[in-house]
């Protein structure tokens, strides 16, 4: 069975529009016979076998495909800690699959690229209004990324003569992962720094965070879901120990909880994706704004305002000088490619809610905690919250019993929950799953 | 053609220093600015900063490029021209009036010696 | 042909910014349950209806080019054809998985990317493929850092990485960022790799050569045995930017070349649409030897189950996740549509392509025989103002004033996607800008939404946001 289609019947590639008979014409034209003889490839590493992939019509590749993500459970997923899922509007996917923003390319040529270039102004703009810092880049490509660009950025500020990189003790392991990698080859160091009851140990960050120290990062919510209470408190002692504060944080958040410059903020990182996006396997946003003194410092793309010929006002990529394809080696990064259709995809969603709509958003991501926190702590061998905070969308839960068996069972009931330890479970709950926490709380019951 | 003066003299990195006796004035040559193109960032270091021959005193950005500016002769700075941080087009207007960046003192004549005249600078860059 | 972008606006703007059509203030700590020192104290954004919304994307998608529009022969780019099936594919409901989920209950995802690691072996020549890096350059960063593991496991202390100077500018940032002193290769003669050079370059410091093949002006490195012995008798590592992999599609693998690194370019290669400029994913192929060094976690099927596993030696995490899981997806799609046969030909018809467009140009191109990409020279002309001018005919010019080491540049590619009627458009879009008038060059673009921007204001008054609009 084959597709309808002009090409199926082609032993070639179907997204190639030549007929046979143009094929020859511009064979012709060029003075060969064949296109083999247009390759310059010595002998010795041609490649004469078969690679040995089967081509298969679209059509069998849909079903191909639908059946292998079949295979996928159908759980109801109480997940989160560096991954976040909110209700995402048809309309937002309906523009941005607009070919003609979904097939361009980075906006080299901005006289041609000003819908797109106006679309990342705005998400910079949306970004500077949340954080409230002044300059938001284009997008790094996850919050993991962009708090290892934020710890080099540290380490190239003039101000800052440290080299220690202090992270909460509560951070997730991939995230320290990644950052681990990001400061491999440079001066800096990644020490960590105690944490009281799900917050910052302030008295014990403020030991430690010296003149030797270039960067201070604090989550809020933090990975376990606690909203920081001392984030004051920790503006004052990176100021003092002459180092940078880094705030991680996530775009549905930033719109409830303290504004990072209001608390001293130099750089904000983390999940933008937390809108826009639906679960995709991890496939994030990275959030990165900073001051306007760290401007030239910054990593990444920038879009900027200017006037064209008519006097218009238009936007273009700018301060580019500070970017590998001009500066190479000396670069900022050497981030090219980032995940500018994602983040259109967040101003979309961004714009969709509207003041009302994300402030509603963050407050729902409070209560439905809070409710299903209790509604969890009722049940025998079970506390939750484990930490006495408030918590944003998520919570830690003690259980009695072995935290692996109950999850399995859990899962055997239809609900995924994340296992922190022996006898840690992790909870998240969103508008998302909101509606469906009697069936975490009934297999919670079972499991237990 | 550029513009070379022979009041001045110039090292291969195309800064300029002039010759009419202290305070010495530093910049980039009329050549520079134009491979440069449209300048729009010039960082300078601070008054009263001592700078030895060959040292970066500072950083010139363009559209499309960035350069590190380095010190023509030892001497310390008594002055940078602060109109470049808010016209940083000045450089290109105005290379070796308006767009000058520093003034040296204390400098060492030995070195202003040996620095290219116009012409030997004027055949490097043809 | 009238080739009129859409305009809309006024004599002030194109469109409207969201801020512009209303926003409002919302007392926040009023309206939380939260105590008043956790939450901020007011947020003002902008408010648009869902139907004032569609319109206004809607008219910015209208006042963009992308490869849907038209020819887009940017080279080293690689702006072919998106299939639109692949986005179904990608949107499958089942799919959407939360990245924490135990790996018993997420088979398909697993096998799914088993599966692309394994096409992509093939198409390399590689034993083991990560698809982990985000991007390219995430690629680079990813594929030197397991060099660099890889030294070190044999306490083998190197300090340098070579690149050619014709490198994309990634390459030398890669390295840079993962602690490497830079060692850049002048360009030979022929436009390729001198060997006296790169004889010069390589010593007991030398932890890899990075190289593109064929390199950024479509040209193969035909002394690529005799390199890869200078490098690997040094003690060096091979390393293969996958950026022009669109040339060698079956016809030459990196892992026979001698390559013992590599990455892929995803939105290049394999039809990823590239979203505005991302996200793409840079997948890393290794030889045997690396692949203990690989990130963690990988995946791999023992007994028709997949499961994921941390390789003993792995460095770690290059991204918090498994990568940018949608555009993995549609690359595996997009390879399986075109199986052994499909990719070969896509490299030849990419080939056979540029070729063609060259010969209809009436321009230097002073390199060759090239591949899928040429760089023509505008001579005296200004590259970027003939690009611009380019622009008038209803084309996409191409890259310009890049790579440098050609004057004034026009390095071109126009992908498979463009059947000879097309290309002969695009011919005489090139022939028409660089003969048309120095005042011609000078006023152009005038039927693209914008005339021309100044990028000099841009970046002498940075103004990044509405808020910075409002300041004026």
């Amino acid at each position: 069975m084959t597709d309808a289609g002009r090409h199926e019947h082609v032993d070639g590639t179907p997204y190639a529009p030549h007929t046979p008979a143009e094929t020859a014409a511009m064979l012709d034209a060029v003075g060969v016979d064949s296109e083999a003889d247009l390759f310059d490839v010595p002998e010795a590493v041609q490649f004469d076998g078969d690679l040995g992939i089967e081509k298969r019509s679209e059509r069998e590749l849909r079903s191909e495909l639908s059946e292998t993500f079949a295979r996928n459970d159908d759980l109801t997923e109480f997940l989160g800690r560096d991954h976040h899922t909110h209700y995402v509007p048809s309309v937002v996917d309906d523009l941005s699959q607009r070919a003609e923003f979904l097939t361009s390319y980075t906006q080299y040529q901005p006289e041609i690229a000003q819908g797109f270039l106006q679309a990342l102004f705005e998400y910079q703009s949306l970004i500077a209004e949340l954080t409230g810092l002044p300059v938001a880049n284009c997008s790094m490509y996850d919050a993991a990324s962009g708090l290892g660009e934020a710890a080099r950025l540290a380490g190239r500020v003039r101000s800052v003569s440290g080299t220690r990189v202090l992270v909460p003790e509560l951070l997730h392991e991939n995230k320290r992962a990644v950052l681990d990698n990001y400061v491999d080859g440079t001066d800096l160091a990644v020490a960590t720094y105690p944490m009281d009851d799900g917050n910052v140990d302030v008295d014990a960050l403020s030991a430690l965070a010296d003149n030797e120290t270039a960067l201070v990062y604090v989550e809020n919510p933090t990975v376990r879901g606690t909203i920081e209470e001392h984030l004051g408190d920790v503006g004052e002692i990176t100021d003092e120990a002459g180092a940078l504060f880094c705030l991680g944080t996530d775009t549905a958040a930033l719109g409830l909880l303290e504004e990072p410059e209001s608390v001293g903020a130099d750089v904000v990182v983390g999940e933008a994706d937390a809108l826009g996006v639906p679960t995709a396997y991890g496939m994030g946003l990275g959030l990165l704004a900073t001051r306007e003194e760290f401007l030239r410092q910054v990593p990444g793309r920038l879009v900027g305002a200017s006037e064209d010929a008519s006097d218009r006002r238009t936007y273009t990529l700018t301060l580019q000088t500070r970017e590998q394809h001009i500066r190479k080696e000396r670069a900022t990064s050497n981030i090219c490619t980032n995940q500018a259709w994602v983040a259109l995809r967040t101003a979309m969603h961004l714009a969709w809610l509207g003041p009302d709509g994300l402030v509603d958003l963050g407050n729902q991501c409070v209560q439905e905690a809070a409710s299903l926190a209790t509604e969890l702590n009722g049940i025998r061998g079970v506390k939750a919250p484990v930490h006495d905070r408030h918590h944003f969308r998520e919570f830690a839960v003690r259980t009695d019993q072995p935290a692996p068996a109950i999850a399995e069972d859990i899962e055997a009931g239809g609900c995924a929950v994340h296992v922190l330890d022996d006898h840690l479970l992790q909870v998240c709950v969103t508008d998302v799953n909101a509606s469906r926490t009697d069936e975490l709380v009934d297999a919670f019951e079972e499991a237990v | 053609m550029f513009e070379t003066p022979d009041d001045r003299k110039y090292q291969e990195s195309h800064e300029y220093a002039t010759t009419d006796g202290e305070p010495v004035t530093v910049g980039i040559s009329d050549f520079a600015q134009d491979e440069l193109g449209d300048i729009v960032f010039v960082e300078l270091p601070e008054a009263g900063d001592e700078m030895s021959q060959g040292e970066e005193f500072g950083v010139i950005e363009s559209i499309k490029a960035v350069s590190d500016l380095y010190v023509p002769v030892s001497g310390v700075v008594s002055a940078v021209n602060d109109a470049l941080f808010d016209q940083p087009e000045l450089v290109n207007e105005s290379p070796y009036d308006e767009g000058w960046m520093l003034k040296l003192e204390d400098v060492d004549d030995a070195e202003l010696a040996e620095l290219l005249t116009a012409d030997e600078y004027s055949e490097q860059t043809e | 042909m009238n080739h009129d972008q859409a305009r809309y606006g006024d004599d002030d703007r194109y469109e409207p910014l969201l801020s512009e059509t209303g926003t409002k203030t919302v007392d926040v700590s009023e309206e939380s349950p939260l105590p008043d020192g956790l939450t901020r104290e007011e947020l003002e954004l902008p408010t648009s209806s869902e139907p004032e919304l569609s319109r206004h994307y809607t008219r910015l998608s209208q006042m963009n080019w992308s490869v849907e529009t038209g020819p887009y022969p940017l080279g080293s780019c690689t702006m072919k054809y998106n299939p639109s099936f692949t986005e179904d594919v990608a949107a499958d409901p089942n799919a959407a998985v939360h990245p924490e989920r135990s790996e018993e209950t997420i088979q398909g995802t697993l096998e799914l990317l088993a599966g692309l690691q394994d096409y992509l072996a093939r198409i390399g020549g590689m034993d083991a493929v990560t698809l982990q890096p985000p991007a390219g350059a995430a690629g680079e960063f990813t594929g030197i850092h397991v060099a660099k593991a890889y030294h070190e496991s044999r306490n083998d202390d190197r300090s340098e990485v070579i690149v050619p100077a014709s490198a994309h500018g990634t390459n030398f940032a890669s390295a840079a960022m993962a602690g490497y002193d830079v060692v850049e290769l002048p360009s030979g003669e022929d436009g390729r790799v001198d060997l006296d050079a790169l004889e010069a370059a390589v010593s007991e410091e030398t932890a890899a050569l990075m190289l593109t093949n064929p390199n950024t002006v479509g040209l193969f490195e035909r002394d690529i045995v005799e390199i890869s012995e200078m490098v690997h008798d040094a003690g060096g590592l091979l390393y293969y930017d996958g950026a022009n992999l669109n040339a060698l599609l079956g016809r030459a693998r990196p892992g026979d070349m001698g390559f013992d690194v590599m990455h892929y370019n995803v939105h290049k290669t394999f039809a990823t649409p590239h979203g505005g400029g991302g996200p793409g994913a840079g997948p890393v192929g290794v030889r045997e030897e690396l692949a203990e060094f690989l990130p963690r976690p990988r995946v791999r099927e023992q007994d028709g189950q997949y499961e994921l596993y941390d390789p003993e030696r792995s460095i770690g995490k290059v991204h918090g996740y498994q990568g940018n899981w949608l555009v993995l997806v549609k690359a595996y799609a997009y390879i399986a549509r075109l199986g052994d046969s499909g990719l070969e030909d896509a490299s030849a018809k990419a080939v056979l392509n540029a070729n063609y467009l060259a010969e209809q140009m009436e321009y230097d191109i002073p390199y060759g025989p090239f591949h899928h990409e040429f760089a023509a020279t505008a001579g005296d002309r200004d590259a970027a103002d003939v690009a611009k001018r380019m622009l008038d005919y209803g084309v996409h010019p191409p890259t310009t004033k890049w790579p440098e080491f050609v004057p004034e540049a026009m390095l071109t590619e126009p992908t498979e996607a463009e059947d000879k009627t097309s290309l002969d458009d695009l011919a005489a879009a090139f022939n028409g800008a660089i003969s048309d008038s120095e005042e011609e060059l000078a006023n152009a673009p005038s039927k693209t939404t914008a005339q021309r921007i100044d990028q000099a204001t841009a970046a002498r008054n940075p103004r990044l946001s509405w808020h910075a609009l409002d300041e004026q």
